[in-house]
């Protein structure tokens, strides 16, 4: 498995460049996926998003149905889009450090 | 080699991005006889195996002539298949939800013509690029799925089978002496992408084990509760194992006699890798059908349970396939489907005149509808 180091951490990948262990995650992981996700800034509003994954996460053991995220965050499917232009699996949640979606996706 | 730019910019990526505009419009691709008479058809005929004629209420004429393709092909094949449109039916071509390529032309003369060029073209191993056939009460193309060419979770291959049988049935592929089309469908995991559980044979991959548990990895890189409720038969916990630290850590458990490897787990996690070499094969399935044609749609039925993989040719596979095939055409009446007929005789009577071994793995014994399928009845033959 590949290794990345950004401002002096090391966080190693698979891949498809999610984080192998959420532990790993900083904010630092943000600022370094960010540019690869196809986002300059990391808005308030993009924050919102991250941070309810990661509780959700924390909490359940799973990333949240679409339908919970919009509905926790109050931001549509379009808007989800409008931030991470990914989407939501492969933007928003490798962001913020949970596993990669499996699954017939 | 060198990197070639689309003129997509990775600095700004929603940038002239185009984006929800769909597949082109169907009807741009109709052949001209096609667009004029749409809708407007009277009748049509077979005229031999492979190749269909459509008259319109104009009188118009449309010759079909259909070819067997692999369906995974190369960009060179189908330069070729467009180089034959363009010879002979005006760039046009289509592709049936078999996976068949259709040619059409709306005149006897370039209809023999197409033919003669189709049936002579091979590859250099010899086999026919494209056979012509498919149609009527024959069988034609195997509706199949990637196996061990790009899927992550099959029991089997899907193309090396799919072209044993293929051979196996070929004369049938060209000809139409069955008493109703004979359906042939293959997927490599119980998934059943594709259309095994609706065919008149389906070959499907199956494991005989249960998942390794990759413990170092299942917290890490998978959703523990969506393992769990992955499983059909709740075969699946999550657990805590003692870490040689004397720390604990999350991982999932597996109660083995409550697990038919099904391979749902290791679809929602990596950590739970189930494929095995000897443990891996197929199982056959029969009697499916989507069509209303006098009987309702029906499932398809597990017949043989397992099969071992024996690539390249899956010749027992193969055999068993053929002898279906063989008894269903000598003892079925004409329009009756492979199940129509399984059913009139009874599946007793279908088990003693194919000869297949009933074991006690068809014997149906998941949850409540189990019951509906064995026999409250003391109507059987001996
Ligand atoms: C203690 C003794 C018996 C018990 C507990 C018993 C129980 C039953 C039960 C539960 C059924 C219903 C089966 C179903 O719904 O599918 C049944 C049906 C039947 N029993 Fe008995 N039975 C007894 C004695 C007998 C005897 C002595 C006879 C004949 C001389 C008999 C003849 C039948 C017949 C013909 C049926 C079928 C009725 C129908 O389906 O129309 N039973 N029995
Ligand atoms: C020549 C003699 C008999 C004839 C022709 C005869 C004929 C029949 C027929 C036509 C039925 C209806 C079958 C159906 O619904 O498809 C029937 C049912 C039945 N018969 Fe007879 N029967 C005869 C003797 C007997 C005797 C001696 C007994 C009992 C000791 C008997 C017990 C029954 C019972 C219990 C049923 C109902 C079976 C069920 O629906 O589960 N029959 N019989
Ligand atoms: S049937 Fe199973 S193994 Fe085959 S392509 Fe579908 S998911 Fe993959
Ligand atoms: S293979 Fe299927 S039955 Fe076995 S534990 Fe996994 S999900 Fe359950």
């Amino acid at each position: 498995m590949a290794s990345i180091t950004y401002k002096g951490h090391e966080f190693e990948v698979d891949e498809d460049g999610f984080l192998l262990r959420f532990d790993d995650w900083n904010p630092d992981w943000m600022e370094y996926v960010k540019d690869s996700e196809g986002i300059t800034d990391i808005t308030p509003d993009h924050q919102k998003i991250l941070d309810f994954l990661q509780d959700y996460y924390r909490k359940n053991g799973i990333a949240p149905m679409v339908r919970i995220l919009s509905k926790n965050t109050g931001f549509k499917l379009k808007e989800v889009y409008e931030l991470f232009p990914s989407g939501p699996g492969k933007g928003a949640c490798k962001m913020s450090g949970l596993p990669k979606p499996t699954g017939c996706v | 080699m060198a990197f070639i730019s689309s003129g997509y910019d990775p600095s700004s990526p929603m940038k002239n991005r185009i984006t929800d505009i769909g597949p082109r419009k169907y009807s741009e691709f109709y052949p001209p006889f096609i667009a004029k008479n749409k809708g407007k058809w009277a009748y049509h005929e077979i005229l031999e195996p492979g190749v269909l004629v459509h008259v319109g209420e104009s009188g118009d004429k449309v010759y079909t002539v259909r070819c067997g393709t692999a369906r995974l092909m190369s960009i060179t094949l189908i330069r070729e298949m467009c180089d034959i449109a363009d010879k002979h039916c005006s760039g046009y071509l289509r592709f049936t939800t078999r996976s068949n390529v259709e040619f059409m032309v709306d005149s006897e003369d370039k209809l023999k013509a197409l033919k003669s060029d189709l049936a002579a073209r091979k590859f250099a191993g010899g086999s026919y690029k494209f056979p012509i056939g498919g149609t009527g009460a024959g069988i034609t193309n195997i509706i199949h799925t990637q196996g061990w060419v790009h899927c992550h979770t099959p029991a089997t291959d899907a193309s090396g089978p799919v072209k044993a049988v293929m051979d196996e049935v070929f004369a049938d592929f060209q000809q139409m002496r069955l008493p109703a089309p004979l359906r042939i469908s293959l997927a490599c995991c119980i998934n059943m992408c594709g259309a095994v559980h609706c065919s008149d044979i389906g070959i499907v991959g199956i494991h005989r084990k249960p998942p390794m548990i990759d413990t170092d990895w299942v917290d890490q890189l998978c959703e523990i509760p969506l393992a769990v409720a992955s499983c059909p038969t709740a075969a699946v916990r999550p657990t805590k194992i003692d870490r040689a630290d004397g720390t604990k850590m999350n991982s999932i458990a597996i109660k083995n006699e409550r697990c038919m490897y099904c391979g749902n787990c290791y679809t929602m996690c990596p950590a739970l890798p189930i494929s095995d070499k000897e443990g891996d094969g197929m199982a056959i399935m029969v009697g499916g059908k989507v069509s209303n044609r006098i009987s309702m749609p029906k499932f398809s039925k597990v017949v043989v349970a397992y099969i071992p993989n024996e690539p390249p040719r899956w010749p027992s596979m193969t055999k068993v396939i053929k002898k279906i095939v063989e008894v269903y055409a000598a003892n079925a009446n004409k329009y009756e489907r492979l199940g129509e007929w399984a059913e009139r005789i009874g599946w007793e009577r279908f088990f003693s005149l194919t000869g297949l071994k009933f074991t006690h793995h068809l014997i149906d014994d998941f949850r409540d509808p189990a019951y509906y399928t064995w026999r409250q009845s003391t109507q059987f033959k001996f």
